[in-house]
């Protein structure tokens, strides 16, 4: 996939692809100065559909969490831009990207996705409430019972099992009708069958409801859920492969010597 | 594990500076406190006990015998250096340009250098006859020439002249604004009037200790009737007569000592606690690789061991030197507070040093067994929230209440006998009771003031009061070190507002009279008693008819008459003077025990004059604890005793401050002695503001130090925030990744500092505003009426203080809070 990497920054929106929900040019970060440097990404272009479950995927140390990181807000990039459809994300301030977060990425994390003191319910609106704005209630009712947590809405986080977490923070990063929601990681910390029950929850939101997903892993079966691989070896692009399987996955992984 | 405990606090030292510094401060607090107590309890004792200052011993006569013999017996001693006997009368003094005399009261000045403590303005004391020093208050200059009539033993005038060369400097002196002082030598003290000396003071030889020089002296004198006491002993009894009671003054010392070392303590253990809770994964995972138990407990003990002492070496010598700028400070401002140099017993810092160490030793036994107890794999699970119904939380509710109940009890039984003795323990116990049951009774309270907060602040406030209850140990333990501070503070408003005004009614039974005017020689013009009330600064007069009547016992006896409604109106209180109405007679406790009368008998009073033939009157007696004649209805007395004429006129002053008052006090003088020259002027009324001064002042010298257990505290809620965002970065960040603004996420710290603090601050106004009461009321039980105050206006300001301050301390953390990237809670 090629995307003009001569885009001057502010440039109207007519330039964005139709159809794409995130996308990076000419992406790079540099941790360090010096002869300490580290270079995490050395120039990324990559987009990813709207409507689509995108799997970045790649071993250790190629970058894979730090670009999902820069797509996400999360982080600076050091050189490159990021849009989130039109909006150009590098270059806004901080209370800016804040809002932007909280309005239109959702977020699933590996582990500590929700806060220990609020119930279920208020991790859930969190997002919502901090955007000063209010769920609507079907909505919040349709999420809530695809996720199987009307039951575990009183629920404190240290209640919960696992799974059930990761439920809540699916439920949670869905609820804005986000323009994309990111997992970083969401099975690593369950057994297999948890496991498997969160990702086909994250496929299912993207079939139904037409969800952006893109998803951090480095387990090839939980890849293998997502419509598309994008492959990461040194802070680049490696390779993709669409309607992958986890021996698909896998080949292509060992393609990379990893 | 020697090796690892040195890396740990090379490693750390930067983690350890804030419980270093809260040992340093709480330390340096304990140091200071019981320095400047030394430092005040020794300047009120020079200020009232100067001339004992350099005297090794002090020889008074205990049967009226006269000591002028000892003096050689004294000066032959191997120990003793110098023998200064001293010899007090007095005289009426002229000073040049002003009209009438005044009253001197003349002191002989010692001889020897080491026992002259007389401090002077400007000039030098007097050499030789024909030269005197004075005070400040005989408005006279070097240079001038006073004309003195002194009295010899049968009553007759002497007239003389005596040259002034030096003002003497009795500041901190009470008694200083009653009358003007004369120093002179003992031959020209001698010359005016004074036959015996009233006592001897003795200076040591060189390597003669106090206690030497006093059983020498004794045993010398062994045969003769006297009392033989250090120096030292001297000025306390001195010091002790004239603050009416040192006891108390002491008790007051001992009870804000006590508290200081108990806050310190509590302080201590406090942040030791917290900064071992944060490191329990870290020593978990030294028991992964093969550290025993021991080891590890031994590693936390010698690491506490070495923070403590080195901690405490500072905070002395910070101590000191805090006590040292404060004392200076104090000093050169010329603020009416008893401090004057530094008095550094040797035991502050030592206590400070060993009260520093042992208390962080001792706070970090409990760490350090809960380190052990942990399971080895701990290290690697992040540390689960220690629920509140825990054993040590049940042992702790029990040992709470063991603590609590009886030292209640305690309270009410010291209370009810007036005796701070009692009531001091059960502070103690009952205080560290409190602080016990905080861990229970705190989490509560803050949820319950959260709720009402989430309502009010938005999202950031119901996160806060969620993050304040979570941790219900952790809160408490920051709630309690702001609890310690502000129950003191307020513990000591209070009870200073109860003492003051307790001190001031009592000071008013004492003196009920601002300004007494007497005839010096017989009576007074009536013309007077105009004249002085057209006086400017003067508000009420009363005249007091002079007369005598004949007692039961067939003597005469003086006796004086008053208009009740116009005396009670001169006078500042009647409680000790009580004013006869007609048919009554307010008889002093010593002529009531001549008489052998009490309250309510009755009891007949002739005329005074036994050739003239006055019907003998009836009245019903109240006993008065006062220092005057035999008090009666003036109309009464007329009767009686129809030469009657006027004795004293008593004096009240407008209200101003004592410097306003003194000059008042001049100003009668002058119209005085212009209206009639043998005539006596007393302004007890500065007298009293003295002693009020000195009463301000040292409640102002508590108060100040009570500041630094703030400070401490503050530091206490800082460290515990900061503690919180560390614990927190992963929380942090995930609130930042789910849109929580920068703005938000300080506020959220600043609410949760807010509810913490606000909870603590107004829990310990309450708390200690009872023990300010219970305080005053079992240290002033033993004086007599007490009058209790609530100073309503500070306690506002102490929770508003208490509050902010808690808010400041979450200035830092939350700068630091608001820079965790969002990554964090992924990177983690």
């Amino acid at each position: 996939m090629s995307v003009p990497v001569m885009t001057v920054p502010g440039e109207p929106p007519a330039a964005a692809p139709a159809g794409v929900a995130v996308r990076a040019a000419g992406l790079r970060k540099t941790y360090g100065k010096g002869e300490t440097a580290v270079q995490a990404l050395a120039g990324v272009d990559v987009a990813f559909a709207r409507g689509g479950f995108t799997a970045i995927m790649g071993p250790s140390g190629s970058g894979k969490s730090t670009l999902m990181h820069c797509l996400a807000g999360l982080d600076t990039a050091t050189a490159g831009q990021v849009w989130l459809g039109d909006t150009e994300l590098t270059g806004l301030r901080d209370d800016a990207l804040t809002a932007l977060r909280r309005q239109r990425i959702g977020f699933v994390f590996q582990a500590f996705n929700l806060l220990p003191v609020l119930p279920a319910r208020e991790n859930i609106v969190l997002p919502m409430q901090l955007a000063g704005s209010r769920p609507d209630s079907g909505w919040f009712d349709d999420v809530v019972a695809r996720l199987g947590l009307r039951e575990r809405l009183g629920h404190r986080p240290h209640e919960l099992s696992g799974g059930q977490q990761q439920r809540v923070a699916i439920a949670r990063a869905l609820l804005p009708r986000p323009d994309v929601v990111f997992a970083d990681e969401p099975t690593g910390n369950l057994d297999s069958r948890s496991g498997a029950e969160v990702l086909g929850l994250l496929r299912s939101s993207v079939r139904e409801t037409g969800q952006t997903v893109v998803m951090v892993t480095h387990d090839p079966s939980a890849a293998a859920y997502a419509d598309r691989v994008v492959l990461l070896a040194d802070g680049r692009l490696a390779g993709e492969l669409t309607d992958p399987t986890a021996e698909t996955v896998l080949d292509a992984l060992r393609g990379l010597g990893a | 594990m020697r090796s690892v405990l040195l890396a740990q606090l090379r490693a750390h030292a930067a983690r350890l500076v804030a419980s270093t510094l809260a040992i340093v401060i709480a330390v340096g607090f304990v140091v200071a406190t019981l320095v400047l107590n030394a430092t005040a309890r020794s300047t009120v004792l020079a200020a009232v006990g100067a001339q004992y200052v350099g005297a090794a011993a002090v020889v008074t006569s205990t049967e009226g015998t006269s000591l002028v013999d000892d003096v050689d017996t004294l000066t032959g001693l191997d120990s003793v250096a110098a023998v200064a006997p001293s010899y007090e009368t007095s005289v009426q003094a002229g000073v040049p340009g002003r009209g009438g005399a005044q009253y001197l009261f003349v002191e002989s000045v010692a001889d020897d250098a080491a026992l002259r403590w007389q401090r002077m303005t400007e000039g030098t004391l007097p050499d030789g006859p024909g030269e005197v020093a004075v005070s400040e208050r005989a408005r006279a200059e070097v240079g001038d020439v006073l004309t003195v009539t002194s009295f010899d033993e049968t009553g007759a005038e002497i007239a003389s002249e005596a040259t002034v060369t030096g003002i003497v400097d009795l500041s901190g002196d009470p008694q200083a604004g009653l009358y003007g002082r004369a120093f002179v030598t003992p031959d020209q003290a001698r010359q005016w009037g004074a036959v015996d000396p009233v006592e001897l003071r003795v200076a040591a030889a060189p390597g003669a200790g106090d206690e030497q020089v006093r059983s020498d002296a004794a045993t010398a004198l062994g045969a003769r009737q006297v009392e033989v006491l250090t120096g030292a002993e001297r000025a306390d009894e001195a010091a002790a007569n004239m603050l009416g009671n040192a006891m108390a003054l002491t008790a007051v010392l001992l009870v804000f000592g006590t508290v200081a070392v108990v806050v310190a303590g509590l302080v201590i253990a406090n942040t030791f606690a917290v900064l071992l809770a944060q490191r329990t994964r870290e020593l978990a995972l030294l028991r992964c690789v093969g550290a025993t138990a021991r080891q590890v407990r031994r590693g936390v003990l010698g690491e506490a061991l070495v923070t403590g002492l080195v901690s405490s070496a500072i905070g002395a010598a910070a101590g000191i030197g805090l006590a040292a700028l404060v004392s200076a400070l104090v000093g050169g401002a010329e603020a009416p507070i008893p401090l004057a140099g530094l008095s550094v017993p040797w035991y502050a810092p030592l206590a400070g040093v060993l009260v520093g160490t042992l208390v962080t030793f001792l706070a970090a036994l409990a760490p350090a067994r809960a380190a052990t107890r942990v399971a080895p794999l701990a290290a690697l699970r992040p540390v689960d929230q220690a629920p509140l119904r825990s054993r040590p939380g049940v042992l702790r509710l029990v040992l709470g209440l063991l603590l609590l109940l009886p030292g209640i009890g305690l309270m009410a039984v010291g209370v009810t006998a007036g005796d701070v003795l009692i009531a001091l323990p059960g502070g103690v116990l009952s205080f560290l009771g409190v602080v016990l049951l905080a861990q229970r009774g705190v989490p509560p309270v803050v949820a319950a003031a959260g709720r009402l907060a989430g309502r009010l602040g938005g999202v950031p406030a119901r996160l806060a009061s969620g993050n304040a209850t979570r941790n219900p140990r952790r809160t408490a333990a920051t709630a309690t070190a702001l609890l310690i501070g502000v129950t003191l503070t307020s513990a000591f408003v209070v009870g200073a507002a109860s003492t003051r005004a307790t001190a001031q009614a009592g000071l008013a039974a004492e003196f009920p009279t601002d300004v007494v005017v007497e005839g010096f020689a017989g009576e007074l013009p009536a013309s007077l008693v105009g004249t002085l009330t057209g006086t400017e600064g003067v508000e009420r007069s009363a005249s007091v008819l002079a007369g005598s009547v004949t007692g039961p016992d067939g003597e005469p006896t003086g006796a004086f008459g008053v208009d009740r409604a116009e005396a009670a109106a001169a006078l500042r209180s009647t409680e000790d003077l009580v004013l006869p109405g007609a048919g009554e007679a307010s008889v002093p406790e010593w002529l009531a025990e001549v008489w052998d009368v009490g309250d309510g008998d009755r009891v007949a009073l002739g005329g005074g004059d036994p050739g003239a033939q006055v019907p003998v009157r009836e009245f019903t007696v109240r006993v008065i604890d006062a220092d005057n004649p035999l008090l009666l209805d003036a109309d009464e007395l007329r009767a009686l005793s129809p030469d009657a004429a006027l004795g004293q006129v008593w004096l009240r002053l407008a209200d101003s401050d004592p410097e306003r008052q003194l000059e008042v006090v001049d100003r009668i003088t002058d119209v005085v002695a212009e209206a009639s020259p043998e005539t006596q002027v007393t302004g007890l009324v500065t007298m009293r503001a003295e002693i009020d001064e000195i009463l301000d002042a040292l409640l102002l010298v508590v108060t100040g130090l009570l500041g630094v257990a703030v400070v401490i505290a503050l530091i206490g809620v800082g460290n515990t925030l900061a503690l919180s965002v560390v614990e927190r970065r992963q929380e942090n960040g995930l609130l930042r990744a789910l849109g929580l603004t920068r703005g938000q996420l300080r506020g959220l710290l600043a609410w949760e500092a807010v509810l913490v603090a606000g909870v603590a601050a107004v829990l310990g106004v309450l708390i200690g505003g009872a023990y300010g009461l219970i305080g005053a009321a079992s240290v002033l039980g033993e004086l007599g009426t007490i009058v209790l105050d609530v100073p309503w206006v500070q306690i506002a300001v102490i929770v508003a203080v208490a509050t902010v301050a808690g808010l400041l301390a979450s200035v830092l953390p939350a700068r630091r809070a608001a820079r965790t990237a969002p990554v964090a809670a992924i990177a983690a």
